[in-house]
Formats: structure tokens, sequence, C-alpha cells
């Protein structure tokens, strides 16, 4: 695992992001004088992500990450708050500058059988990519092409191939190509492998390793699998309810998670070594509705240590040690001295 | 590291599978008959299919007039194969226009929704209320007889039908992730619903093109059994079949081979439909 290559002021930051769906208003409850309802995905996301570090992003399916992905390279709009990319407001970049934004922060898509277009060949996705961007000039888009095969270990004659033609690891090659072609800054990586075969997944998860030290890539990794977020993240946010409950150093967060959500989700990654299994259950109930939020803090309706506080008052991200946060109110969960 | 892949799957872009559905084949062969018989004609009928016959008239089929021939005298057979150079037009000139229109429409706003699409809704509704032959007779009507005023008016009521299909199936394109890929790469709109969406849309528009161009005889045939479509003595299928009513007891060869020959050109475009479905299924 690299090291950050610079501390310098955030590359990507979010702030105070909040998005709302809006639910079908039906006739019957207009009629009832009902107010429309929404999903909260996001309330209230803050995050700062530096240059050529890989942020991992986790949580339950549910908890608002892959919309804080879709934020993240504008194909959402937050309804308030402000995503920012080298200081600028992003969403008030219009059209050169709105494409050059584009062109440095890529997505890859968690599917990769509907994230291609069946109609086009491997050489015209890329080719489209390179042009549209004017990356190079015509005559050296096939050299380009043939590159960055290279560059994600797919075969020279995958270029005129349709992507039906693929296995599900190697079409995510493709989409990993298609967005290096653009030659960007910032690569948000939404569930990237949780589509594929687990003999597959290190292979792609690996090499997306090796391809951001080679190009000194930033990643963003939004994933629900623990073990792949520990293996290639230098920080890790963990998400509940379309908020950010606990960030910190991986190493950190995982030896010693510092809010309950945080232990409970360690807790229940499975353990091949029965010696290693919990005994009992750290949360309990379902995940609230993201419709109607709890009062207080999120995670207090399954919280095993809630106390009055907890359902008035929502907690803030306070700081836990160097880089370290969490949103609790127990200030002292999840250190040695405090189970006392 | 690089995967192989297997030797089946060496297929080089924009080649056409080694063996090309059988309906595809069938229907092709079926109009490209009718096409040569549209643009020569003379070569292969045995008659001017315009000159009367005074000894002749409404003789039965034979050797000399296979098709029999007409009140008039003039040979059937004759009259079918000019009749091909018009049908097969409009079949061609009268659903082009509603095709290429509507589905311009429809991709535009099968992608773009919201009030749009509620606009346009209704303006489908408002079309496909008054039965189609009807809204058709009824501008022919207004604009007067004749086979461009029957372009006209098929072309004003049928592009709905072709927006409404690329409309819908463009909304489903539009969610699936590489839409948002072309999204997220800074693609302009127009780029994505023409070049990335349209291309997955059209396979149903295409088939019902086909089904539509047969349809689109018969129609010219009923404007032409109408007196609204071709005009006499122009050979035309519907407008023969009209003529040959008067003398059904009779003279059973005047109605029975143009009909026979709708009905091939019918059969014809309905297995180019069928097998350009099974060409352009998208592989997943």
């Amino acid at each position: 695992m690299a090291e950050p290559l610079s501390n310098a002021g955030p590359l990507l930051s979010v702030e105070e992001v909040h998005k709302r769906f809006a639910l079908p208003h039906g006739l019957m409850r207009r009629l009832a004088g009902k107010p429309p309802q929404a999903v909260n995905a996001l309330n209230g996301v803050n995050l700062q992500i530096r240059r050529g570090e890989t942020v991992g992003i986790v949580g339950e399916s549910g908890c608002g990450k892959s919309t804080l992905a879709r934020c993240l390279v504008r194909l959402l709009e937050p309804d308030n708050g402000r995503v920012r990319f080298e200081g600028q407001d992003v969403g008030e970049l219009k059209g050169a500058a709105r494409r050059a934004f584009n062109r440095r922060v890529q997505m890859i898509f968690q599917d990769p059988y509907s994230s291609l277009n069946p109609r086009m060949t491997v050489r015209q996705i890329l080719s489209e990519a390179l042009s549209v961007h004017r990356m190079r000039p015509a005559a050296q888009i096939p050299e380009r092409i043939a590159e960055l095969l290279e560059l994600v270990r797919l075969p020279q004659d995958a270029a005129d191939r349709y992507p039906h033609e693929f296995s599900g690891g190697q079409r995510q090659r493709i989409g990993i190509a298609r967005a290096l072609a653009v030659e960007p800054d910032v690569l948000v990586a939404d569930e990237l492998v949780s589509a594929l075969d687990v003999s597959v997944q290190a292979q792609v998860v690996n090499l997306l390793l090796q391809l951001q030290e080679k190009l000194s890539l930033t990643v963003v990794f939004v994933a629900h699998d623990l073990r792949l977020v520990r293996h290639i993240a230098h920080r890790v946010a963990v998400m509940y309810l379309g908020k950010i409950i606990e960030i910190g150093p991986t190493d950190r967060l995982f030896s010693q998670p510092r809010h309950p959500y945080t232990r409970a989700l360690l807790d229940a990654a499975p353990e091949l070594d029965p010696a290693r299994r919990g005994g009992q259950a750290a949360t309990r109930g379902e995940l609230p509705s993201p419709v109607n939020l709890p009062a207080g803090c999120l995670f207090s309706t399954r919280c095993p240590h809630a106390f009055e506080r907890c359902f008035k008052e929502r907690p803030l991200l306070s700081p836990r040690g160097p880089e370290h946060r969490a949103s609790c109110h127990l200030e002292h969960f999840g250190l040695p001295e405090a189970a006392a | 590291m690089t995967l192989a892949l297997p030797p089946s799957a060496r297929r080089r872009a924009f080649r056409l599978p080694r063996k090309l559905p059988a309906p595809l084949l069938g229907g092709g062969f079926i109009l490209l008959c009718g096409l040569i018989l549209a643009v020569f004609p003379s070569l292969f009928a045995p008659y001017d299919p315009l000159a009367f016959d005074y000894n002749a008239l409404m003789a039965p089929p034979s050797w000399a007039h296979p098709f029999g021939t007409d009140n008039f005298g003039r040979d059937v057979l004759s009259r079918v194969i000019h009749a091909t150079t018009i049908d097969l037009q409009m079949a061609v000139f009268a659903t082009i226009g509603p095709f290429v229109f509507g589905t311009a429409i429809g991709a535009v706003v099968g992608y773009v929704g919201g009030t749009t699409e509620a606009i346009f809704g209704r303006i489908v509704d408002a079309v496909i209320t008054f039965p189609f032959l009807v809204l058709v007779i009824a501008i022919v009507a207004v604009l007067g007889p004749g086979l461009g005023n029957m372009y006209i008016a098929v072309g004003v009521v049928d592009w709905v039908f072709y927006a409404r299909l690329i409309a819908a199936e463009v909304k489903v394109q539009k969610r699936l992730d590489y839409a948002d890929a072309g999204r997220a790469m800074g693609y302009s709109p127009a780029r994505i619903i023409f070049r990335h969406l349209l291309p997955n849309a059209i396979t149903p528009a295409m088939v019902y093109l086909m089904t539509d161009m047969a349809l689109a005889i018969l129609l010219g045939s009923s404007l032409g059994y109408l007196g609204l479509g071709a005009q006499p003595p122009a050979a035309e299928w519907g407008v023969q079949i009209a003529d040959g009513k008067n003398f059904m007891a009779t003279a059973w060869w005047m109605s029975v081979f143009p009909g026979i020959a709708i009905v091939i050109a019918g059969l014809g475009f309905s297995l180019l439909g069928d097998g350009l479905a099974e060409l352009m299924r998208t592989k997943r």
C-alpha cells in the first residue's frame, strides 16, 4: 500500500451534501392531505479526499454510498451542500470547464453487464472517449488503444470484439480502460467487483492498485466488502443512513473502531476460525426507513449502547485521534478502559 | 498475464454472422424479386399493361394470358407486374418518413422525459383515438386523392407509432449504466441519445417498419379501392381488386391474382422483419 503522495489541500471535497429522492406523491395521499415523502439518501456528508490517496467508503446497502459516488462525478446534483474539485464548486462548472471536470473525475460502474454499450466494439468505446476529449490526434488513437489494452492486461485482439464476448472480469477491465483513456486524476469505483466471482475479484482489485501506483491516481473505492476495503484503502469512511459515522486511517479504524456501528460491521464479517467468532449480535432490529429518519443519533434505534441522549440529540463527527473521527455520544467507546 | 480467449470468439467487427436467419433470406429473396420486377417491369410483362384488346375481354387464364384479361381486355399478369412499381414505392415512401421522424422525436422524448413526455403522450392519445384508416381517409379527402397526398396523410398519423415505440425503449436504455457512463464522460445529450441509446432501442421500430411496409401496401390498396390512392388507369393491386369486384362471379382472376401479389409482398416484408429481429437481437 503506497503512502498518499501529498498532504496539500484536498483534491476533491464534499461539503454538507444532502440528497433526497422524492417518492411518488399519489392521488390518495394528496387527497388525504399528507405531505409528499422523500427518501433521505444523503444527510449532510462531509469528506475530504487528498491527491493520491485511496478512500474506501463502506456501509450496508441503502446507506447512500452509491448516491455519494454519483454526486462525486456529478451524475447526481446534490440538493444542498457542494462538491469541490481543486477548490472549485463543481455545480457551477459550465461548458469546457465542466467537460474538463468530467474528464478528470471518472467513474467505474458496478454492473459490468450494463455499463458497456452492447453495440460498440471495445475499439469504438475507447476511441470515442479519446476523440471526444481530444486526448490524441486521430492518427495516434490506434496506438493509444493498444497501450490501454495492455495497461488493463487485455489481449490486443480484444479491440475489435463486442462486450458480450467477454467475461465479467474482462468487462470490468474494459470499463477501467475506458475511464483511464481520458487520463483522469480521480477514479470513483462504485462496487467495482461485487458483481464478479470471488476468484476474479482479487485480479481486478490488484490491477486497480497497480494502476493507481503507476498513474498516481486518487481513488474513491465504494464497497460493502470490508476485506477488500482494508486491502486497498488508505482511509475508510463508514456510512450509515446517508451520513459518515466514522472515518479514519484504515489500520486504526479496523483495529480500534470508535463507533458501535463500525464495531458491529467488523463483528458481522464472516470469520473462518471458530475461536475468533464473536458470541452475540452487535446490532438488533432492521435498518430504519430512510423516509422517516430517527430523531436523535441515526444509529440509536439499533445501538446496543444507546442511552437517553442518543434518542434526542444527533452527535457530531468529532475527533478520536489522528485523522480519526466518529459521531457517537460515547466518546470513549472502543477504548480498552472504556469497557468498564 | 494477458487472458486468452476461445478461438470461437475471434470474430472481427462488422462481419455478418456466417449463418443468416432463414426468414431474413426468404423475405429478402421475395423482396429482391419484387424489386427487380418493380424496376424493370417491361422486361417481364408480356403485354402493355394499358393496351386494350377487345377480342379478349375477360378471358380466363390461358397460355396467352396466364392470369387472364380484365373487362377491357388488358392482360392481368402484365398489370400485376407493372403494379409492383407503384406498390413497392408506396411501401417505402409511406413509411420511411414516419420512421425517421418518429424515431428522432421518440428518442428525444424518451431521453428528456418529464413535461415533454407528458405533452407527447397527449399528442399520441389524440392521434390514436381515431381509427387509423378513417383518419388517413379524412386527410386524403381534404388534400385530394393521389399518391403524394396519401404519403402525407400516412406520415401525419404513422410517426406516432414509431415515436411511441422508440420513446419506451429509450426510457429503458437510458437507465442502464452505459448511459450514465456516457454522461460521466461528459458526452453531449445528442451523442448519448443518437449514438449510444438509439442503436440499442431501434430494433422493435425496425421490425415494426417491415410490418408497416406490408400494411402500407394494404392501405394503399384500400385507398386505391376507394379511388383515393393510385388513379386509374395506372395499374395498382388495390385498384385492380376494386375493378374486379363487380365481376367476381364471372371473372374471378381479375381480383384474385392481384390479391395473391399483395399477400406475397406482405409475406416478404414480414419475413424480413422477423429475420432482422433475429439478426439484431442484442447479445448480453
